[in-house]
């Protein structure tokens, strides 16, 4: 094993003034030369542009030549007295998302470790990781095609079966669950990709020492590798936090539409703001809102780092 | 009648060749003008003009006749105006969102773009400053047939804060008022020897063809939930209209008798809402549409309807009169399989026996603001509306490939013509012209006329024309009540509800008091005052 020790020296010298350290580290930085232009150009350059959220925009005038108008972009969700019910909505879902996701993605690339032969693996991995590459607008229709009244295969089989059908379409209560079931369908395998990865990463000579010592298949599972995974988890957890607030807009239109008796149970910000936006073309309350999800999402991601730093410094993003 | 309809064709024809009776149009003369007017105007720089529309972009196997089409069309373009035209096309999938984000890029990769003030944001994009504000002097100068040809009254209202945003279709006869199209045949098996008169006379029609025919249609009204009737069914009854173009629904106007005074429709007919309601909750129950009508996304109704596989379809005059013409559509299939086939239409307004005309403004030509060439986009519009070679190429392409024009004058499409290799389209809504317009003998002018003349005796005038909103203090409550609109509609036009009606109505317009729509009424009433009433 060549593992690298972490105690042995680094080879130059990160102490002395500002210009020393980034000479000394300047392979490093060339490394990184493409995401920080990346980020400089998609992430910090147009930071400005959110004054386009307080202004009244003008195409001819642009973002800081239009007049400025305060708050009242945000007036309209704060005045639908809904504000509240979609943030809850939005972010409840995301948890849900985001638990199960990682749970299910974890458990997933356990299983696939275990899995003894080689091309079934490949096989069950292949399948898993299909539905992540079909459009949101392909997975509408094959839900639709599985659960509307008329024709589809769910309530075919019902009927023939001299059962009731399921009106899936006309009751609201099931939907949360669904969507549910279909994110999870569409996203667990290529999220169990990363863990999978983390896993074969593992000492394997950790794992050969434990099953010497006499551990069984669950406790090496329970003590070698879910606490490896551990780092992982935490920090998909934190990146996954800052998105707290932004719903998926893809799958929910998709699967729900602008049907009323189902957006009614599971609206989420993104749904509400297309509705009452799309006929009215405004750059301006558009980012206000995007705004306001990206702040919310901020203040999120640092009060959860703080108590993860409380709690284990190591795993902390900063 | 047709008969009549060729001969008073054949005169006007006669009559036009002659330079009689029309000497004194703009567009007959408009040769003179051109040439009086361009004379000093530097066209020395050939450029290219791009025309951006709305619709599907023509399909690969008709890409020979369009580009035939166009160039032919260049070559003319080339010579008077040293211009040639390429067409940009937003196609239908989300069309208004991405027509709006074409003319925000402001990258002067656009210069003509067609647009209505009831269906395409033409004021909001003019008051976002997207279109250019077109002088007089300007008009005058490089658009000088169209600047004669439209009456003062018609610039008039594409006038906003003292400047003109965009040139009306004005000289074009189309009804864009809506209603029910449905099968006239079926409907006189159903014991209604005049058709559908009233609501009562389209439930009796769906009641029977769902008895008849039912096994055998998709649906009676393969809809997907997003057309309401609802406005047409209490405005059938009640004397009231609309001001087009605040939101999706038109939730504001005013009575007839009395248009200056706003309210919301669905506040102060409440008994008629009820009543409609009701009626949808039959509809519902006698199975008028798919189940799952609200999520039935997949569905293309006007095209099941051409080939006979549903029995209602809710649109425009204009759509019904590509309907009843058996010829007017490769796709009209159900007049093949059915030689009886015959298609009514049920407009709102019926009952009270009134609808309204269309707003000059529902096709309206603006030049970008970005333009990098401004005159000479107004001079391409001039010839494209006003000179007949153009508009000929323009409006049905090559003649003898696309159309060919029979003994009568009209237009018809010659036998070597293939609707999928012959075909082109232009989406040309903003500057057609009767003066130009060759009528096409494809068209079951019998049923059409009799129902234009009856339109002419009822017609009134659209009351708000002179009307442009400052939605400012307002937009916000305006996109929340249309937020509103949308859900319920959906619940009591299609009968979606568990609760009574009553309840679900009364719901419904506390839903929009709460929303803010009294605030947008006020509004409204003070800007309309300011308006009419000075």
């Amino acid at each position: 094993m060549t593992a690298i020790n972490p105690k042995k020296p680094v080879p130059y010298s990160v102490s002395g003034s500002l210009r020393k350290k980034l000479w000394n580290s300047k392979t490093l930085i060339l490394m990184c030369v493409p995401a920080i232009i990346y980020f400089i150009a998609f992430s910090y350059a147009p930071l400005p542009g959110i004054y386009v959220a307080f202004v009244n925009y003008n195409y001819r005038k642009g973002i800081f030549g239009s007049p400025f108008v305060g708050l009242k972009n945000f007036d309209f969700v704060a005045k639908s007295g809904k504000l509240w019910m979609l943030t809850k909505n939005t972010i409840l879902f995301n948890l849900v998302f985001l638990l199960l996701d990682n749970a299910l993605a974890v458990i997933v690339a356990i299983l696939m470790k275990e899995i003894q032969s080689k091309s079934f693996r490949k096989v069950s991995q292949t399948m898993m990781f299909l539905p992540y590459f079909i459009s949101q607008v392909l997975v509408g229709l094959l839900v639709f095609s599985l659960l509307n009244s008329d024709t589809g295969f769910l309530n075919v089989i019902l009927k023939g079966l001299g059962a009731e059908p399921l009106r899936l379409y006309k009751t609201g209560e099931p939907w949360p669950f669904i969507i549910t079931l279909v994110h999870l369908w569409q996203k667990t395998g290529y999220n169990s990709v990363v863990y999978f990865a983390a896993i074969m990463g593992i000492d394997a000579a950790v794992i050969e020492a434990s099953m010497i010592d006499g551990a069984n298949g669950w406790q090496k599972i329970r003590y070698i590798i879910l606490p490896s995974l551990r780092p992982t988890i935490v920090i998909l957890l934190l990146f996954a936090l800052g998105g707290i607030v932004k719903g998926d807009f893809g799958l929910f239109w998709n699967l729900v539409g602008r049907n009323p008796t189902l957006y009614q149970k599971v609206d989420i910000i993104e749904m509400f703001v297309y509705r009452a936006t799309v006929s009215d073309f405004n750059f301006s309350t558009a980012s206000a809102v995007g705004l306001y999800q990206s702040l919310i999402g901020f203040i999120l991601v640092l009060s959860v780092n703080t108590i993860v730093k409380k709690i284990e410094p190591d795993y902390s993003l900063f | 009648m047709k008969k009549l309809l060729s001969i008073v064709l054949a005169i006007a024809m006669v009559l036009g060749l002659c330079g009689i009776a029309s000497a004194e149009s703009p567009v007959a003369k408009a040769a003179d003008t051109w040439a009086e007017k361009w004379a000093d105007v530097d066209t020395s720089e050939h450029v290219v003009i791009n025309y951006m529309t709305t619709g599907d972009a023509p399909s690969a196997a008709n890409a020979g006749a369009q580009d035939e089409m166009l160039a032919e069309l260049n070559k003319i373009l080339t010579e008077k105006v040293n211009a040639e035209i390429n067409i940009v096309w937003i196609s239908w999938t989300d069309y208004l969102a991405n027509y709006n984000l074409r003319i925000a890029a402001m990258d002067g990769a656009i210069d003509l773009i067609g647009s209505s003030t009831d269906w395409l944001d033409a004021w909001p994009n003019a008051k976002r400053g997207g279109f250019l504000e077109l002088s007089t002097e300007m008009l005058e100068k490089y658009a000088p047939v169209t600047y004669a040809s439209v009456p003062k009254d018609h610039w008039d209202v594409c006038t906003y804060e003292g400047n003109i945003y965009f040139i009306p279709e004005d000289n074009y006869s189309q009804w864009t008022n809506h209603g029910f199209a449905y099968r006239l045949d079926w409907a006189k098996e159903a014991g209604l020897a005049n058709g559908c008169q009233t609501w009562d006379d389209l439930t009796t029609y769906v009641k029977y063809v769902k008895a008849t025919y039912g096994d055998k249609l998709i649906a009676l009204w393969d809809t997907d939930g997003t057309a309401y009737p609802a406005s047409g069914y209490i405005t059938s009854f009640a004397k009231w209209r609309s001001i087009d173009g605040l939101a999706s629904g038109a939730l504001w106007g005013g009575y007839l008798d009395d248009p200056y005074t706003i309210n919301c429709l669905y506040l102060v007919e409440t008994d008629k809402l009820v009543e409609y309601a009701k009626l949808m909750k039959e509809w519902d129950e006698i199975g008028v549409w798919p189940t799952d009508v609200l999520s039935n996304t997949g569905a293309d109704n006007r095209d099941e309807f051409r080939k006979g596989k549903v029995a209602l379809e809710q649109h425009h005059t204009n759509t019904w009169t590509s309907l009843v013409s058996p010829k007017a559509d490769s796709n009209n299939t159900m007049y093949v399989d059915n030689p009886n086939a015959d298609v009514g239409f049920y407009y709102w307004g019926k009952e009270a026996g009134y609808v309204t005309r269309d707003l000059v403004t529902h096709g309206v030509a603006a030049v970008s603001a970005a333009s990098k060439n401004p005159e000479r986009t107004l001079m391409v519009y001039d010839l494209l509306r006003n000179d007949k070679a153009c508009y000929n190429l323009f409006n049905y392409g090559i003649e003898g490939r696309s159309y060919a024009i029979d003994e009568n004058g009209m237009r018809y499409t010659p036998d070597t013509y293939s609707a999928d290799k012959d075909g082109i389209s232009t989406n040309w809504w903003w500057g057609r012209n009767d003066d130009l317009e060759i009528p096409s003998a494809a068209m079951n002018w019998d049923a059409i006329n009799a129902l234009y003349e009856e339109y002419d005796k009822i017609a009134v005038m659209y009351p708000y024309e002179a009307f442009v909103f400052d939605n400012t203090n307002v937009q916000s409550y305006i996109n929340q009540c249309n937020e509103i609109y949308n859900t319920y509609m959906k619940y009591l036009c299609f009968g979606q509800y568990s609760e009574t009606p009553e309840e679900k109505v009364a719901e419904f317009q506390e839903a929009l008091k709460a929303a803010g729509v009294d605030e947008v009424t006020a509004e409204l009433q003070a800007q309309i005052d300011a308006t009419y009433k000075k």
